[in-house]
C-alpha cells in the first residue's frame, strides 16, 4: 500500500520571478521517475504539497494544465520559511512533491455552458490551469463562452503576462485584465475587479462562475454576482486554509465536517452556505 | 473571619460593584462538579454574585484572565499572590489599572488537592472544609484530615498573603509568618550536589507532555509569540526529546525571574505532577538576595532583570 | 471462550508472552501518574489508576514520531520511511473507552482514499487486551457516549479483575492464539456470576445522565449561538484536554534537521493552540478561545458524527479530571439541551 506521506522526487527545470516586486516566483518541476510521471493524473483546481526537506512542506495550487505535458508549474508567494526556501531553489535542485491532492473544478458541469472566471492577485494560479485546459483545442468546444476577468493591484503584479498576451489575441476568449492603479506604460483597464464585473455584466443564464482571490476581493465581488442573478450552486471558489497533511488526517483544515484538503479546495457557494463560517 | 463570612463579604462587594455599574464583569470562584475543586466564574449581573464562593480550594490565579478580559472593566477576587501578579502586570503595562478593581482576600492558604487525593485509598466523592479540618468521603471511607498538613508548598512559605494592593479587603490582614522558612522543594534542591540537581531536573522534566498548561495558567506568560513557536531561528523542537523538554522548562523559569509571584499555579496545573515551583522559587530567592527585590509589592519598582541602570552591580564580570 | 488467570501466575504469564512480543502496559512514572509504555519486566505493570494520564492511543499514534529520514548524498535525496513494525505487540490493560477510541481514530486514519500506514502497521501488529472497569470513576460517562465500562468490542482478549484472579475472555482470532497458553486455566463456574455482579455495579455507577442523544442536531442550530461566548470564558488555551483525550488525533508535521540529513516528524497538535489555524497572511479564522473551544466541541459532537455516525467522545472523563480550570465537558453537553448557560443542578 502506498504511503501517502512520502514525497516523490522532482527536479527544478525552470525558475523565474513573475512579478515586479519579486515576491512571486514560478517554478517548473520535472519528474525524476518515469513511473511517477505516468501515475500522475490531475485536473485543474487540484494542489500539491511541495517539500524542501529540512525546511518543511506547504500546499500550492497546480498552475499548469494537464494538457501541458512534461512538467508541473507552481507559483510561490514568498511569505515564510518553506516559501523562502522554494524561492532560493535553482535549476537542477531537487524538491519533494505529494499529489495531486484535493478535488478539482467541476469541468463536467461546465459542458455546454458558459464559464465566467474571476481572479484576483496571486490567487490566479489554479485559474491559469483551468483556462489553459478549457482553451486547449481538445476541450474548447466542450464549453460555450469563456469570459475571464483578472485584476491585480498594479501592472507589475500581474501573473502569467505571456499567457495573458496570448489569450488577449484569441477570438474565442473574452479576457479583461484590470489593475487597481495603472502606471505610465499601462494601456489597459483601471478599476477594481468588482466594478469591472459590474461593468461587463456577463449574463448568468447557463453560466458557471469561478472566483478566486483575496478575501477582500471576494467580499465585494460576491454581491455583484448576486446582483447579476448567479445562483449559489453555480458559483465556485477555491478556498485556502492552513494545511499540513493534505489528506484529511491531521484535522487542521476543517470547515465544519469537510476538509479543505480532501473535500475541497474547490467548493460551490451552495455548499459553503451550509457550512460554519469558520474560514 | 470564617470562610463563610468572607464569602458573604465577597458577594456583597461584587454585587455592589455590579449594581453601581462600576465594573462590567466580576471574575471569581464558584463550586462546580468535582470535590476539592472550584472553578473560575465570570459574573455580569448583581443576582449572579450569589454563585461566588470562597474556600481553601480557590487555588487558581485569576490574574491570568486579565489578558483575555482587559477590554472590560473587571473586578477580580485576588489572594496575596494574585494581587502581586496583577501589580507586576500593570507595571508591564498589560492593562489600564483604572479599569480593574481588586477585591482582596487575605489568604488562609490553599489546600493541596493532589496530596489529599494520595492520602486516601479510593476515589474522593465528597469533600468538606470545616474549620481546620478537611473531611473527605468516598464510597468506602470517610476520613478527617488536618488541613495544616495538606497545604501547597508555595503557600507554606508565603509571606505576602494579604493583598495589600487591593482596592478593598474583605477581611483583616493576616499575620505574615510563613509555616516554613524555605520552600520545601527549594530546600531539597539546595541540599543536592550539582550532579544530583541535574539528575533530579532531568528525571522530573522527562514526564513533560508539552501541554503548556504551566505557561497558559501563569499570568506572567502572555507573549503572543512564545519562544517555543519561533522558527527563525528555531530554538526548540516540537517533540519529546529530553533536550527540548529541559530547554523549555529552564527558559520558562528564567523568563519568570523577578516577575514570578510564587502563586504555584504552574505546579497545580501540571497533569504529570512535575514539580515546578522549586525552580521559580529558587530564582525568586536569588533575586531577593542579589537585588533585594520581590515582585508586585509596589507598583513603581520594575523587576530588576527588565531594567538597566548605570550603577547596576557589575561584580559578576571578572 | 472463557479462561482464568490466577494473579500469582500473572507475571510468569506475561513473561511467557514477552518472549515473542513487545508488551505495552500502564507504567507508573511517579505516584499518581502513569502512561502506557513498553515494559522490560512484568513487575512494571501498574493497574492502580483506572485511567492513565496519557491514553492508549499513544501506542498507535505516538506523541512524536519520525515519519521518514532523509539524506542528501551526491545531489540525490534518499528517503527512508519508518512505518515498519518489526515485532508483534500486545497492548495490555487498556480500558474499554480507550479501546473504543482507538477504533475511532482508525476510522479517520484509514478513511478513503488515503491510509495512514504509520497507524495501520502498528494496529495490525497489536493484540488488544482490554480490562474492565471495576469500579469506574465519578468522572466516567462512557455509557452516555455509546460505550460501557465492560464493553468488549474492539478487544481481542478481555480481562476482569475478580480479586484473586483475572477472568480472561478470548474474543477474536488474535485472542484465540492464547487458548493454548498454559497459564490460562479453565474458568471457574462462579466467575460468570461474579463478572455479572461487577458489571451491574459499574453500570449503575456510570449511569446515563449525560444527554448525548440528538446532540448533533442541537449543535447544527448553534454554530453562531451566544452559548459559545460564555462557554469559552474560563478556558486558558492549554492543551491538556486534547493531549489526554483518547480520540483527539490532530497533528503537526515538521522537519527537523539540516540540508544534509534529518527527519520529518509528526507531533501531536491541538486545535486549542492559537497557532493552529493561523494562516501565513496573518488571518486567523479562530482568533480567540471562543472560536477554538467551539471548534473542539463541534468537532467532537457535530462534525465527527456527521462523517462517522457516532460522537467523537468516549466519555473517559480525563479532560474533566485534569483541566486546570475545571472545565466540565458534561456541563457543556447539558447546556446544549437548555436555552442558554445557567448554573446547573448537578
Amino acid at each position: 500500500m502506498k504511503n501517502p506521506y512520502l514525497p516523490i522526487p522532482m527536479v527544478v527545470k525552470k525558475a523565474y520571478s513573475e512579478t515586479s516586486d519579486r515576491m512571486l516566483r514560478t517554478i517548473e518541476l520535472g519528474f525524476l521517475n518515469e513511473s511517477d510521471e505516468k501515475g500522475f493524473q490531475f485536473m485543474p483546481g487540484q494542489f500539491c504539497e511541495l517539500s524542501v526537506l529540512g525546511k518543511g512542506e506547504a500546499p500550492f495550487g497546480i498552475a499548469s494544465s494537464p494538457t501541458e505535458k512534461g512538467s508541473l508549474k507552481f507559483t510561490i508567494n514568498k511569505a515564510g520559511r518553506v516559501t523562502t526556501a522554494l524561492h532560493h531553489l535553482e535549476e537542477g535542485e531537487e524538491v519533494g512533491l505529494r499529489g495531486p491532492l484535493g478535488n478539482h473544478y467541476p469541468i463536467d458541469r461546465f459542458e455546454g455552458k458558459n464559464v465566467l472566471i474571476i481572479g484576483g492577485g496571486f490567487a490566479f494560479t489554479t485559474l491559469r490551469s483551468l483556462v489553459v485546459y478549457l482553451s486547449h483545442p481538445e476541450n474548447r468546444s466542450k464549453v460555450k463562452e469563456i469570459t475571464i476577468i483578472y485584476g491585480a493591484r498594479m501592472p507589475g503584479l500581474l501573473l502569467y503576462k505571456e499567457e495573458l498576451a496570448q489569450w488577449e489575441n484569441r477570438k474565442d476568449l473574452n479576457l479583461v485584465v484590470t489593475v487597481d492603479w495603472g502606471d505610465k506604460n499601462w494601456k489597459g483597464k483601471v478599476g477594481l475587479v468588482p466594478n469591472v464585473l459590474e461593468e461587463i455584466a456577463p449574463s448568468s443564464k447557463d453560466t458557471y462562475a469561478v472566483i478566486c482571490g483575496p478575501p477582500i476581493m471576494i467580499k465585494f465581488t460576491f454581491p455583484k454576482l448576486m446582483a447579476l442573478k448567479f445562483p449559489n450552486e453555480r458559483i465556485y471558489t477555491s478556498l485556502e486554509k492552513r494545511m499540513k497533511c493534505g489528506i484529511g488526517k491531521c484535522g487542521r483544515c476543517n470547515i465544519g465536517h469537510l476538509f479543505v484538503c480532501k473535500d475541497g479546495p474547490v467548493f460551490s457557494y451552495a455548499q459553503l452556505e451550509k457550512l460554519p463560517k469558520d474560514y | 473571619m470564617s470562610q463563610l463570612a468572607i464569602q458573604e463579604k465577597i458577594r456583597e462587594k461584587a454585587k455592589e460593584l455590579l449594581s453601581k455599574k462600576e465594573v462590567d464583569l466580576i471574575i471569581g470562584f464558584s463550586n462546580w462538579t468535582l470535590p476539592l475543586r472550584t472553578t473560575p466564574v465570570f459574573i455580569r449581573t448583581p443576582e449572579g454574585t450569589e454563585s461566588l464562593i470562597w474556600n481553601s480550594f480557590c487555588e487558581n490565579n485569576l490574574a491570568t484572565y486579565i489578558h483575555k478580559f482587559s477590554r472590560f472593566r473587571v473586578g477580580i477576587i485576588v489572594k496575596g499572590c494574585d494581587a502581586r501578579s496583577l501589580t507586576a502586570l500593570s507595571l508591564e503595562k498589560r492593562f489600564n489599572p483604572e479599569r480593574v478593581f481588586l477585591i482582596g482576600v487575605p489568604c488562609q492558604r490553599m489546600v493541596d488537592r493532589k496530596k489529599v487525593t494520595k492520602a486516601v485509598k479510593g476515589e474522593i466523592l465528597r469533600a468538606e472544609e470545616r474549620g481546620e479540618e478537611i473531611i473527605v468521603e468516598g464510597e468506602e471511607f470517610k476520613t478527617v484530615l488536618n488541613k495544616k498538613d495538606y497545604l501547597y508548598p508555595s503557600c507554606q512559605v508565603c509571606t505576602h498573603r494579604t493583598p495589600i494592593q487591593a482596592h478593598v479587603l474583605v477581611d483583616d490582614p493576616v499575620e505574615e509568618s510563613p509555616l516554613v522558612e524555605i520552600h520545601p522543594g527549594v530546600n531539597q534542591f539546595e541540599k543536592k550536589t550539582f550532579e544530583e540537581r541535574w539528575r533530579f531536573f532531568e528525571k522530573e522534566t522527562s514526564r513533560c507532555i508539552r501541554c503548556y498548561a504551566c505557561r497558559e495558567v501563569c499570568p506572567m506568560c502572555y507573549c503572543t509569540e512564545c519562544f517555543v513557536d519561533d522558527y527563525r531561528p528555531k530554538w526548540i523542537g516540537g517533540g519529546l526529546q529530553p533536550q527540548d523538554l529541559q530547554f523549555y522548562h529552564i527558559v520558562r523559569a528564567y523568563h519568570q525571574t523577578g516577575r514570578c509571584s510564587g502563586c504555584g499555579a504552574c505546579e497545580r496545573a501540571c497533569p504529570m505532577d512535575i514539580p515546578l515551583t522549586y525552580l521559580t522559587q529558587k530564582l525568586n530567592q536569588d533575586v531577593k538576595e542579589l537585588f533585594g527585590f520581590e515582585v508586585g509589592l509596589n507598583s513603581k519598582t520594575p523587576p530588576p532583570l527588565s531594567t538597566f541602570e548605570v550603577d547596576d552591580k557589575g561584580d559578576f564580570i571578572k | 471462550m472463557m479462561r482464568r488467570l490466577d494473579k500469582r501466575d500473572f507475571e510468569t504469564f506475561l513473561e511467557s508472552v514477552m518472549e515473542e512480543c513487545d508488551l505495552y502496559a500502564p507504567v507508573s512514572l511517579t505516584e499518581g501518574v502513569s502512561v502506557f509504555k513498553k515494559i522490560d519486566h512484568p513487575n512494571e505493570v501498574n493497574f492502580s489508576q483506572l485511567l492513565t494520564q496519557k491514553p492508549a492511543k499513544e501506542i498507535f499514534f505516538p506523541q512524536s514520531e519520525p515519519m521518514f529520514n532523509y539524506e542528501r548524498r551526491g545531489g540525490k535525496i534518499q528517503i527512508t520511511s519508518n512505518e515498519e513494525v518489526k515485532r508483534e505487540r500486545i497492548l495490555l490493560g487498556a480500558r474499554p473507552c480507550d479501546i473504543e477510541a482507538i477504533s475511532l481514530i482508525e476510522k479517520v486514519f484509514m478513511s478513503e482514499p488515503y491510509t495512514d500506514l504509520y497507524f495501520l502497521e502498528k494496529r495490525r501488529k497489536t493484540t488488544l487486551i482490554g480490562l474492565g472497569c471495576n469500579p469506574p470513576l465519578s468522572t466516567c460517562f462512557c455509557s452516555s457516549a455509546g460505550g460501557d465500562p465492560f464493553l468488549r468490542s474492539g478487544s481481542d482478549l478481555f480481562l476482569v479483575d475478580l480479586g484473586d484472579a483475572y477472568s480472561v475472555e478470548l474474543l477474536t482470532e488474535k485472542g484465540m492464539v492464547f487458548s493454548k497458553n498454559k497459564f490460562l486455566r479453565e474458568a471457574d463456574p462462579e466467575d460468570l456470576r461474579r463478572i455479572k455482579e461487577l458489571e451491574d455495579k459499574a453500570f449503575e455507577k456510570v449511569g446515563f445522565s449525560i444527554p448525548m442523544d440528538g446532540i448533533e442536531k442541537r449543535l447544527d442550530l448553534m454554530m453562531e449561538s451566544f452559548f459559545w461566548d460564555r462557554v469559552h470564558e474560563k478556558c486558558i488555551g492549554c492543551r491538556i484536554c486534547t493531549y489526554l483525550c483518547p480520540t483527539c488525533h490532530c497533528f503537526d508535521i515538521v522537519d527537523e534537521g539540516d540540508f544534509a540529513r534529518g527527519q520529518r516528524m509528526r507531533n501531536w497538535d491541538s486545535c486549542l493552540s492559537p497557532l493552529y489555524s493561523l494562516e501565513t497572511s496573518g488571518h486567523n479564522p479562530r482568533p480567540t478561545t471562543r472560536e477554538r473551544t467551539r471548534q473542539r466541541l463541534m468537532h467532537k459532537f457535530n462534525y465527527f458524527p456527521k462523517i462517522f455516525n457516532r460522537v467523537g467522545c468516549v466519555g473517559c472523563g480525563r479532560c474533566i479530571q485534569y483541566c486546570p480550570v475545571h472545565f466540565d465537558i458534561r456541563q457543556a453537553i447539558i447546556w446544549t439541551s437548555s436555552k442558554r448557560p445557567r448554573k446547573p443542578k448537578i
